[in-house]
């Protein structure tokens, strides 16, 4: 379980979290929501351990992966070996053993052909498969994505949404921070939605027909109103 | 004059001419990387690195050299020799332009690397070696094969405090001769195909690189 108890974490005087509280069970799968600026990225950093929070505390309740919105693999690595880089100097695997594991998974993602390129000769959705890959070898217990769909195409958040639901099997709870409510409201059990820092609605998103109309009320200013 | 002998006796300053380039440059690289490193290590290391590059950057080299080989045996009773006090007075003055050219290329790496590094929980000492340094590496390489470059053409100096390279022993040569031109220019072609071959070199070790240009 995850929780986090009046957190607020300030940047300068300006509050990007303010006094934020909630608990997410093990195995679900959590949207953020919100506006740009509303705080999402800065909780999940704080989460993440990336930024430390002001006030209050996080238990993030274990080992946390963490998809970047624009994916940060090594560039200077193949797919393969930016996959199996962190296991192996960070838990010491055998080589064979963890090549047997990054295939399993570039299997279980499709996209095992990819394996020897390099990240400049991959597409966005490609790379995030590969980072994706790189977090999930760990067999972490809490998967962080920023933005999984920015500067993708729809057919490719398409995929994001498959991949996702592939991860989701797993029984890992996942944060996923993103202002797509149509894409949210097809992966996400539950909905956290931000605005200005501040903790404004927690709704479940099961069943809900319309859900960027029922979120309508909480988004501020109408140009960014989904 | 025989163009032959000419080549050979002016060759006869290759020896030292590649003992300060090589011995210059693996000083300027160690101390400009003791630079750099100290530069991110607090406010001390920060002002220590700066005022260094500062001074080095802003006085002449020939004034350096003069100094480490005129003014050491006096003032501190080092007396290193002409190759010795060469290798250390080239080596100081290009650890200044190394270290900045390393900071350029650290500052050059996106931030999200080392915080990707961060969430991998890759220990430190493995994320500086395997995945930034790496990547400065092929960021910099050009400027530092120009660095090496105006090395090698600034050890020409070291013929002022007597060193029998390639630019001394071709004045040697014309002062015997009453000829300037011709040994200038077989010291020319001397360096000429040395900067050749290091840019032959860099190229074919650039290729190896261009993955990790990001």
């Amino acid at each position: 379980m995850l929780r986090a108890r009046n957190v607020s974490k300030f940047h300068g005087d300006r509050a990007s979290l303010c006094d934020v509280s909630f608990s997410i069970e093990k195995g679900s799968v959590v949207g953020l929501a919100g506006e740009s600026g509303s705080g999402k990225s800065t909780l999940l950093r704080c989460i993440q351990g990336l930024e430390r929070v002001d006030e209050g505390s996080i238990s993030n309740g274990g080992c946390a992966g963490f998809i970047f919105q624009d994916f940060q693999l090594f560039p200077h690595m193949t797919a393969m070996e930016n996959i199996v880089y962190a296991p192996a100097r960070q838990r010491r695997w055998k080589k064979n053993t963890s090549e047997k594991a990054a295939i399993e998974l570039l299997d279980t993602l499709r996209i095992r052909e990819l394996a020897d390129r390099y990240p400049a000769q991959l597409s966005g959705g490609q790379k995030q498969r590969v980072a994706l890959a790189r977090s999930l070898i760990l067999k972490p217990d809490i998967l962080l994505c920023d933005e999984p769909t920015s500067g993708l195409d729809i057919a490719t958040t398409g995929d994001v949404i498959d991949v996702l639901k592939s991860v989701e099997n797993q029984k890992m709870t996942m944060i996923i921070a993103s202002h797509d409510l149509d894409f949210l409201g097809k992966i996400a059990d539950r909905i956290l939605v931000l605005r200005r820092g501040k903790l404004v609605a927690d709704i479940s998103a099961k069943g809900v027909p319309n859900l960027a109309a029922s979120l309508r009320p909480y988004y501020g200013r109408t140009e960014d109103a989904p | 004059m025989e163009l032959g002998d000419a080549f050979f006796f002016i060759g006869g300053g290759l020896a030292v001419t590649f003992r300060l380039l090589i011995g210059g440059f693996i000083l300027g690289i160690s101390l400009g990387t003791a630079i750099a490193i100290a530069r991110q290590r607090g406010k001390v290391g920060k002002n220590f690195a700066t005022a260094y590059v500062s001074i080095i950057r802003g006085t002449p080299l020939l004034l350096q050299l003069g100094i480490i080989y005129f003014s050491f045996p006096g003032l501190l009773g080092i007396r290193l020799g002409i190759i010795g006090a060469g290798i250390l007075a080239f080596g100081v003055n290009s650890s200044a332009y190394v270290s900045e050219i390393l900071r350029s290329g650290i500052e050059s790496i996106p931030k999200g690397q080392m915080e990707a590094a961060k969430t991998l929980k890759i220990p430190r000492f493995y994320m500086w070696k395997d995945i930034i340094l790496p990547q400065v590496m092929a960021r910099i390489f050009p400027a530092m094969v120009g660095e090496v470059i105006a090395l090698l053409k600034e050890t020409a100096l070291i013929a002022t405090i007597g060193g029998a390279d390639l630019m001394r022993k071709s004045q040697m040569f014309a002062a015997e001769k009453f000829n300037y031109f011709i040994p200038l220019c077989i010291a020319g072609l001397y360096y000429y195909a040395i900067v050749l071959s290091i840019e032959w070199g860099a190229r074919k070790l650039e290729r190896k690189m261009v993955h990790a240009k990001g």
